[in-house]
């Protein structure tokens, strides 16, 4: 009986604990619901992209939507991921029936996100500027919010779990995320969301584990200051491979006393991005600017604790310094580099050609284009498996090695039957080494070669890794080009920047 | 617009480069004895033929390629076989390969007859059993061979399907004559004889008969399609007989050269001096160390193979049909001669070239009834990269083997420059242990070098590693930016508690069966 009553006011007090604990819980939350009205809209986005194995077909228009938030008058910002390909936006505001006219005022893919004008004149009033907090507190409720296309405002709730360093969802750059767990809604279409009163970050990816990825209001802050600047430059970008170097055998290979237990292996150096111009492969870096790196290639972030190394170099605007603190064949070394970044077009088997037709020549129904990862994913989903595994090197294990003598890889995609091709219509996905004897390092080289020998009876391409020549009869060309433009309904037969 | 990863056009002369099938052919044996069927009336000719077809009862092990040293479980496989002349029963090679024990029963008769393969053709799926007891050819008529039947006829296929006691024969027609891909070894094509006839698992090794003799050897379907069977026809039943004569079996040979079938452009033929009249393939490569390395040169284009004339499909008339040029050289046997005229930058010329086995430096086809070479050194197992070791990976390896294996298998012909290069060899396995707590990310890569050792076979790797570079073994892999150390001491002191804790025994199997 005693013990008996022991339990019940144990049972009481902890009950208590638990009601006092859910009521201080409360009383942390805000309801924004009102505050968010005048500061979030909702976005309305058409795509019109290019098939790639046809490059100068589009896709099916497709409309999609996303919300935007206030951070000026009439400027919202939402994730770069909504506006890929984008051919037309227009935005609904929170009272407001008519859509408000929108344009792409800058779009960064590496920390997806941009930044969207809205037409002062669709609009009664304007805007309610947020301002985003950069406090981090680890395991806080947070609510998010977003505007619905039938103008409703709703909200849902979760709770901040862990940040991470992860690749963004529109390019090959690894950024600062943070993860809501447990959220009510699968929330990835730039839903606002806020810890307290104050926006804390835009979700960007959702999955089935009831997460949510937010791009943190230090990116956010960090973007639109940038922007401000009329010379938007956008961040670094890393120019190098690192692996952990956990292996005691190595170290000692690399001639490290056992008093160094910290610092990451450099596995490989790019030709683009942040010191790739000043690290070897086979350096350890022991610390980017003053931050020791353990053997992950993790540093102790004094708000966010653990973070890959990325994050130094990435959070840097173009043109900041940063310094490498090296072991290099058998002895410490400091270099400085210049924070870098580059446009995925730069790279040798671009990441991703967003908002513009690919690069492509039909030469008497030989398409010839520029070799991207886009190309290769429309493939499908087990594109790797199924790709020439000579195009998959090229993405695997070159692409951010380009060259001087080599800034495209150029494919043979496919090959338009006509009379002008007979024998040759097996041939696809085959890499262009020569056409008319000059080696070919881009897409751009493929017009000036065709002009190489005005007398020649015959253009010639030549391919790598043991393949037919083509021949093709310069005299029939431009009756075939005809035919080809006028029987596949080809109104453009080439697409090159350059 | 469909794009194709994999590539038909470009071929060697009677061995396929690439694996990806158009369809799913299966192999006809059966995994266990399953229901009997019952056999159609029989003529009196029938019966006396019908004797002469056996049951082939088999006990199988397979080899594991990942940790060689051992096994996979035993299972058993039943197929059907005859008797011709020699008192020898002809069979599939499937039948009975990686066998452990064969016993052959015939139709009526109780008693259980052991058998043994005395010769077995992997690259043609056909195997000669032969019996002890004599008293098993009592009553047997040996079955004699004919010539490959004309399309649309019809042919008989006896065999025991399904694994019944009693013999089946259906009838079916000759629906089309080809060359194809024989699934036995994966890579190895030769002619093949599709039929409408019911062939089913049990079938494989039965022969198929026309007015009394035998036209083929049943041995393949499609999964995917109903009532498509294929037959090895007489031609290359003859071939392998003839091969075995000298008490060995060499195989199928080719001439080691890539080809591509396209000299329908006219342009082409212009650009490469060809006269228009000409028919004929272009040369795009020769295989390193082939019979006709020296001989020919890329962009050559072949008109003749002996006195066949090749079509720019790269098909000859031969057997009354067309029919891929490999069928000639297919005619002949190892250490055989060929001539062939070709082109070359206008001027025709005539050349003698040997017919001999060619093989890549990656072995596409399957290999069967050799024990797997491996090397195992502080608990890092080392093994040649095989298509064997490929499709550990499962029904789908193609896509799911790591990328430079795929790479290399489809394209070692080309990206191999080391003349010296024998095969290339795989870290297959890790045992776990102290001294390679790290090696695990080095699992199923390539090996460039140990101890700056160019590994060009694994056979190289013993003397290897008898070189330490310091107190490191170190290990380079292709494509791979990083490099392994093992610690050269404590390899050498733990290597034997790793064999005898992980039973590895043999520690190594390095020779080659002839």
């Amino acid at each position: 009986m005693k013990n008996q009553i022991v339990l019940t006011s144990i049972a009481f007090v902890a009950m208590l604990a638990r009601c006092s604990l859910l009521v201080a819980t409360e009383n942390k939350r805000s309801n924004l619901t009102e505050a968010m009205k005048q500061s979030i809209v909702y976005l309305k986005t058409s795509s019109y992209g290019y098939t790639q194995g046809q490059p100068w077909r589009h896709k099916q228009l497709s409309e999609n939507w996303v919300c935007a938030c206030a951070v000026g008058e009439y400027e919202v910002i939402t994730t770069a991921q909504s506006v890929v390909n984008n051919a037309f936006l227009k935005a609904l505001r929170y009272g407001q029936n008519e859509f408000i006219g929108a344009k792409l005022k800058v779009v960064d893919y590496e920390s997806d996100l941009c930044l969207i004008e809205l037409d002062p004149h669709g609009m009664y009033r304007p805007l309610k500027p947020l301002v985003f907090t950069e406090d981090y507190n680890r395991g806080t409720e947070v609510d998010s919010y977003w505007l619905s296309s039938d103008n409703r405002l709703y909200n849902g709730r979760g709770y901040l779990d862990r940040t991470v360093i992860e690749k963004t969802r529109t390019s090959y750059e690894k950024r600062l995320h943070y993860v809501v767990a447990n959220t009510s809604h699968h929330t990835s279409r730039g839903e606002i969301y806020c810890a307290g009163p104050a926006p804390i970050g835009i979700a960007c990816w959702s999955n089935d584990n009831k997460e949510t990825g937010l791009i943190p209001a230090e990116g956010i802050n960090r973007f639109l200051e940038a922007t401000a600047n009329k010379n938007y430059g956008g961040f670094g970008a890393v120019g190098f491979a690192t692996s952990e170097l956990l292996d005691p055998s190595v170290r000692a290979f690399l001639k490290m006393p056992t008093s160094l237990k910290n610092g990451v292996y450099v596995a490989d150096v790019y030709n683009l991005g942040t010191g790739c111009n000043v690290l070897r492969k086979g350096d350890v870096i022991m610390a980017i600017d003053r931050q020791v790196l353990n053997s992950y290639g993790r540093f102790m972030h004094p708000k966010y604790k653990w973070l890959s190394f990325e994050h130094l170099i990435t959070s840097k605007t173009v043109g900041q310094k940063v310094r490498f603190e090296l072991w290099r064949d058998g002895e410490r070394k400091d270099v400085l580099a210049e924070v870098k970044n580059f446009k995925a077009s730069q790279m040798l088997v671009p990441y991703h050609e967003y908002g513009r037709q690919p690069e492509y020549v039909i030469i008497g129904g030989f398409i010839l284009q520029k070799l991207t990862r886009e190309y290769l994913t429309e493939l499908g989903q087990d594109w790797a498996g199924r790709v020439s595994p000579h195009l998959y090197h090229y993405y695997r294990d070159l692409a951010f090695k380009p060259t001087a003598e080599r800034s495209d890889i150029v494919i043979l995609s496919y090959v338009l039957p006509a009379n002008i091709n007979i024998g040759y219509s097996n041939l696809r996905q085959d890499v262009v080494k020569k056409f008319n004897g000059m080696t070919i390092s881009s897409i751009a080289d493929i017009p000036i070669a065709q002009k190489l020998n005005p007398e020649s009876e015959y253009d010639v391409i030549e391919f790598e890794l043991d393949n037919p020549v083509v021949v093709i009869p310069c005299k029939q060309l431009p009756a075939a080009d005809k035919f080809i433009h006028k029987n596949y309904g080809i109104r453009k037969l080439s697409n090159i920047y350059r | 617009m469909a794009h194709c990863p994999a590539k038909w056009s470009v071929r060697f002369l009677g061995y396929s480069v690439m694996c990806f099938q158009k369809l799913i052919l299966v192999l006809l044996i059966m995994a266990s004895v399953a229901f009997g069927c019952l056999s159609p009336a029989q003529s009196g000719q029938q019966q006396d033929l019908e004797k002469s077809v056996v049951l082939i009862r088999s006990i199988k092990q397979d080899f594991d390629y990942v940790t060689p040293w051992k096994q996979e479980a035993m299972r058993e496989g039943i197929g059907s076989g005859f008797i011709i002349e020699g008192k020898r029963v002809l069979t599939n090679a499937h039948n009975v390969s990686n066998c452990k024990y064969i016993e052959l029963r015939k139709e009526n008769i109780a008693k259980l007859y052991p058998a043994r393969f005395a010769f077995i053709g992997h690259d043609c799926d056909l195997a000669i059993l032969t019996v002890n007891d004599e008293a098993f050819f009592d009553g047997t008529v040996a079955l004699e061979l004919t010539e490959i039947p004309t399309v649309n006829s019809t042919v008989s296929t006896y065999g025991f399907p399904v694994g019944g006691n009693r013999i089946s024969v259906t009838e079916g027609v000759v629906s089309r004559i080809e060359t194809d891909t024989y699934v036995h070894s994966g890579a190895d094509g030769h002619l093949v004889i599709q039929t409408d006839a019911a062939i089913n698992p049990g079938n494989s090794g039965g022969p198929v008969m026309q007015k009394g003799k035998v036209v083929g050897v049943a041995f393949q379907g499609i999964s995917e399609a109903e009532n498509i069977g294929y037959l090895i026809p007489t031609t290359v039943v003859r071939h392998f007989l003839t091969d075995i004569k000298d008490g060995k079996y060499d195989g199928f040979g080719s001439l080691g050269v890539l080809f591509y079938p396209g000299l329908h452009s006219a342009s082409y033929k212009d650009y490469l001096n060809i006269p228009m009249h000409e028919d004929g393939i272009v040369v795009i490569a020769t295989m390193m160390h082939s019979s006709v390395e020296s001989i020919l040169q890329p962009s050559d284009v072949i008109t003749q193979i002996d006195d066949y004339n090749i079509d720019n499909d790269g098909m000859v008339q031969i057997y009354g049909l067309r029919l891929h040029m490999s069928e000639v050289i297919e005619t002949k046997q190892i250490g055989g001669t060929i001539r062939l005229t070709f082109y070359r930058q206008g001027k025709q010329m005539k050349e003698t070239a040997t017919v001999d086995l060619n093989r890549p430096i990656f072995e596409q086809a399957r290999q069967y009834d050799q024990p797997p070479r491996y090397l195992c050194f502080a608990g890092m197992v080392f093994v040649p990269a095989t298509r064997n070791f490929l499709e550990t990976w499962g029904r789908d390896w193609p896509k799911e083997i790591p990328h430079y294996l795929r790479y290399l298998f489809r394209h070692s012909i080309q990206l191999n420059t080391d003349r010296k290069r024998k095969e290339y060899v795989v870290l297959s396995e890790i045992m776990p242990d102290e001294v390679n707590s790290y090696a695990h990310k080095f699992k199923n890569k390539v090996v460039k070098s140990i101890n700056g050792i160019i590994i060009r076979d694994l056979e190289d790797i013993p003397n290897a590693f008898k070189h330490p570079e310091g107190n490191f073994h170190i290990i380079e892999f292709m494509v791979e930016n990083r490099t392994l150390p093992i610690d050269a001491i404590k390899a050498q002191q733990r290597h034997p508690s790793i064999l005898e804790k992980y039973h590895v025994t043999p520690e190594a199997r390095l020779e080659r069966k002839l």
